[in-house]
């Protein structure tokens, strides 16, 4: 009497190592629980399906294709470098890289030169993930003989007839999104998993500017990380604000002002700066942000 | 017809070996992009073994992780010349090669009819010899 | 080594030059502290010194006999710069495994570094007049064998190098990514040119890429060469026409005058034969010139080593092959017998992957394991393809491509022609083998273990095969090697 079949679930994503790119991203990546509670939920669905296929269960491959949709600087782009290689290690693509890309990538400007142009980058995204960041450009109502529909019809073949070969992942903001697929049912129904990538609030911002800081080699001092909290708090407020993308913008203008007032010191007698100059921000450099003149006046991202 | 042993041209790295499946050439292709080459696909309807300049099909494909894609501008080139020669051309840029590493045929006409051999008699028993390819007697297009 | 004051060089010119006879150190050609120039050349010798002879003066003499020095001082020396043209020995090894308590005498390694200036530019005869011309026969050393050099970029420049290389070959041959095949037509010596002719169609058809004369094929009473090439561009214009693939006979021209070979290979142009040969005995200047005529008529030119193992199998007399290998890359030709491995002459793996990295590499790094004592850059000189010929069959076809890689002549001469059912047959055995073979290894297999089995798998449906593998399946040829690298392995240091 055979015995029941069974397969070690917990084998599968022990072998896999998928856990191990699951914790990098929660220790990378501040904030984002829902996202983050998304992704475990579809790395969970994968290595179930590689579990049901192993006992004869599915038939066909699952459509794995993805929308990240989300405000500028919310993590979009690392979550999808991340997600290449959770499907890489669970075996849904061979070979685990991304190509990322936006309209200009894919569609020409005459006739005849689009349909190279994407299966080319079609070509060398085989094997991994192919990420288009703000998708819905590719697809222009207001102008019939726009070349992204050529784009969008030879993607969508690909989509449907090489699902062992690639991912593809859509990106950008929600509204627009929303309004291509609406436009765009075909591509719509391709897309198995939709995840929304929150805003940041103030507390997770100032916590992913400590990251950077340390990541650049650099570190607040007590007061500079006041400023900081104090600067978010000002700048999320104002247009154009791109959450992570304008924090690291913040800091590279403060690492200027930094390096200006060391040179400033020099020309005051301070020949000598130790290390520990080299590498401390202080407020004064947060501070002299246009974002604290005037309560209107709006910094560039 | 032709009469070598395997009764086909035999131009190409595997043409003595059964007609490669599509998992084959894509471990062939791997090998290459492992390599680091960039690979061509090209056709003919002219197979002369003096015949260098194959059609290109799109140019050579650089930086490709996988061999998926290069599979796929195979098959559509099958798709689009069923009755061609079509060969995988691999090139390496390294210094000192700066030249195809790899060449083997991936599809070929039913029937082959092969060449003959032309033969001008000339002074002191000498023969200047010309290969003549029976297919080419028709206009490009309409050889096979 | 000794090293008392006594052997110090003399400095003082009116010792140095009076008359009558000084030790080769006093006189100056060993010299400890010498850094070697990059335009220098360096030669490597193994020296066994007469009983008595301390090594450095033995070193010493080689220097000295080899360059500037004769048996006595001589005052015309001091018209000269000859602190420049005297050849400095610089440093001197014993060679591990010889010596007391082995079998052999003690040996030692001699680095001999050479000015450029004595040299002439793009002159193998020039050169080797000096390096090897009167200090073989030199009583001082009981025998001696150049084991290696390091020519210098400077004077790699002043050669042509290969007429046509390896790739260029290639490009004209329409053959890429699997060594080429061929064989020798035999029996070697009888055939009259019909019958000659018959054999080498059958191979080429059969699947060979080339058909090869042997090196005392020329011109016989059984077959006179004009015949012989006459028939031979039959058999391979017909077996292009038959395969669709381009094909060739090595037309052998050597001869006895220059203006003989010079007849032969235009008439071989002529014939529109895309290769022709020449063996080593003709000499080195004949080679060179071989080599611009080659290149002036878009031919490739193949070599036969004959006569090479008269000086290269001994180990401590002669030369080294690798240094033939050297020689024949800058004196331009295209390809040259370098070893198997596996077939019925001489060779250890590690010796023969070095003849080969000499002859293909664009740049060798020093590798003692493989004999090669010294870095050399090749000058963007084109690459020789290594033949490999001798024994050797379709059953080795795992061992041949993981020893040998795919820049090799595979040439198998019995292997083709003893077929039992025929040479067509013969040569199809051998390219079913290889190309299943290069295809197994390109997907990632172990050949040098599933090698057997890759090649029967590929003998259930080439009959051709499965005979050849029945026949010769199990024919090696066991023998140790004689020449062997002399080396003792360092180890690396734990850190």
């Amino acid at each position: 009497m055979d015995a029941v079949k069974t397969v070690d679930l917990q084998a599968i994503v022990r072998d896999s190592n998928v856990t191990e790119v699951l914790d990098q991203l929660d220790r990378e990546l501040v904030g984002l629980a829902p996202v983050k509670r998304r992704i475990r939920e579809i790395a969970a669905y994968l290595a179930v399906t590689r579990a049901r296929k192993q006992l004869g269960l599915e038939a066909a491959a699952p459509s794995l294709h993805m929308c990240f949709t989300g405000n500028p600087g919310t993590g979009k782009t690392t979550v999808a470098l991340r997600m290449a290689e959770i499907l890489h290690r669970l075996g849904y693509v061979r070979k685990g890289h991304v190509v990322s890309v936006t309209r200009d990538d894919l569609v020409g400007q005459y006739i005849g030169h689009t349909a190279p142009k994407t299966k080319e980058v079609l070509k060398k995204a085989m094997g991994g993930v192919l990420f288009i960041d703000e998708a819905y450009y590719l697809y222009r109502p207001e102008n019939e003989r726009d070349y992204g529909q050529e784009s969008i019809e030879i993607l969508l073949q690909i989509m449907e007839n090489n699902r062992d070969d690639l991912v593809v992942i859509l990106a950008g903001y929600k509204n627009r999104m929303d309004t291509f697929f609406s436009s765009n049912p075909g591509m719509s129904s391709r897309i198995a998993h939709h995840i929304d990538f929150p805003d940041y609030s103030q507390p997770e911002l100032l916590s992913i500017a400590g990251k950077m800081v340390g990541a650049m080699n650099y570190r607040f001092d007590a007061e500079a990380e006041t400023a900081m909290g104090d600067y978010i708090g000002r700048r999320l407020t104002q247009p154009n604000f791109a959450n992570a993308r304008s924090v690291r913008n913040a800091l590279d203008r403060a690492r200027l002002r930094q390096a200006n007032r060391l040179f400033a010191g020099v020309g005051e007698g301070a020949l000598n700066v130790t290390a520990e100059d080299l590498s401390t921000l202080s407020a004064s450099d947060i501070l002299a942000s246009r974002v604290f003149d005037a309560p209107d006046s709006a910094e560039r991202t | 017809m032709m009469t070598n042993s395997n009764q086909r041209l035999t131009q190409g790295q595997f043409s003595f070996l059964p007609d490669l499946t599509d998992t084959q050439i894509t471990a062939q292709l791997e090998y290459a992009l492992k390599k680091g080459w960039a690979i061509g696909v090209e056709y003919t309807d002219d197979p002369h073994p003096r015949n260098t300049y194959w059609e290109m099909f799109g140019n050579p494909m650089f930086d490709l992780k996988d061999a998926a894609g290069a599979l796929m501008e195979i098959n559509s080139c099958r798709k689009t010349f069923p009755s061609h020669y079509i060969r995988v051309t691999a090139f390496d840029a390294t210094r000192g090669v700066e030249s195809p590493t790899m060449s083997y045929l991936v599809n070929r006409p039913a029937k082959e009819p092969g060449f003959g051999l032309v033969r001008q008699e000339v002074d002191n028993r000498a023969i200047r010899y010309t290969i003549h390819s029976y297919a080419t007697d028709k206009p490009e297009g309409e050889r096979y | 080594m000794s090293n008392d004051m006594s052997d110090a060089p003399i400095t003082d010119g009116k010792k140095r030059y009076a008359s009558g006879v000084l030790k080769y150190k006093q006189m100056g050609y060993w010299q400890p502290d010498y850094v070697p120039k990059e335009t220098d050349l360096i030669a490597l010798f193994r020296i066994t010194p007469q009983e008595g002879v301390p090594a450095d003066e033995c070193a010493a003499a080689v220097a000295g006999e080899s360059s500037t020095a004769t048996w006595t001082v001589v005052w015309t020396d001091r018209l000269t710069a000859c602190e420049l043209y005297r050849a400095k020995a610089y440093r001197v090894d014993p060679v591990p495994n010889t010596g007391h308590g082995t079998k052999t005498e003690q040996q030692y390694f001699a680095y001999i570094a050479y000015d450029l200036d004595l040299f002439e530019p793009g002159s193998i005869a020039n050169m080797t007049a000096s390096i090897i011309g009167n200090v073989f026969g030199f009583k001082a050393v009981k025998a001696l064998r150049l084991e290696d050099m390091r020519i210098p970029v400077a004077y790699l420049k002043t050669f042509q190098g290969p007429a046509t290389g390896v790739v260029v070959e290639r490009e004209r041959l329409d053959k890429f990514g699997r060594p080429l095949l061929g064989a020798t037509t035999k029996p070697k010596l009888g055939l009259s040119g019909r019958n000659y002719g018959r054999v080498v169609y059958e191979g080429l058809k059969g699947g060979l890429d080339f058909m090869k004369d042997d090196e005392n094929i020329n011109s016989q009473p059984f077959m006179h060469w004009r015949d012989r090439f006459l028939y031979c561009m039959e058999a391979v214009n017909r077996a292009s026409a038959a395969t669709g693939e381009v094909k060739g006979h090595y037309l052998n021209v050597t001869a006895g005058t220059m203006e003989e070979m010079y007849a032969r290979a235009e008439f071989a142009k002529s014939l529109g034969s895309v290769i022709i040969m020449i063996d080593l005995v003709i000499g080195y200047t004949a080679i060179q010139s071989m080599a611009i005529w080659a290149r002036k008529n878009d031919m490739i030119l193949h070599l036969h080593r004959a006569g090479n193992s008269t000086y290269s199998r001994q180990k401590n007399h002669g030369m080294n092959f690798r240094v033939i290998c050297k020689w024949m890359r800058m004196a331009g030709v295209d390809h040259i017998h370098a070893g198997t491995v596996v077939g019925k002459l001489e060779g250890d793996p590690l010796m023969i992957r070095g003849f080969y990295d000499t002859l293909l590499d664009t740049h060798t790094p020093q590798q003692l394991e493989k004999g090669l004592f010294f870095e050399q850059n090749w000058a963007s000189l084109n690459k020789v393809m290594p033949v490999a010929s001798g024994g050797i069959h379709a059953g080795q076809m795992h061992q041949l491509l993981t020893y040998l890689g795919d820049d090799v002549v595979l040439q198998f001469g019995g292997g083709t022609i003893g077929h039992p059912q025929g040479i067509q047959a013969g040569a199809t055995a051998n390219r079913v083998a290889l190309e299943a073979m290069v295809m197994a290894r390109n997907e990632g297999r172990d050949i040098w273990n599933e090698g057997p089995q890759i090649l029967r798998d590929a003998g259930k449906w080439c009959t051709p095969l499965k005979q050849a593998l029945d026949i010769w399946g199990d024919v090696t040829f066991n023998y140790e090697s004689t020449d062997t690298a002399d080396y003792a392995p360092t180890p690396t240091a734990s850190v």
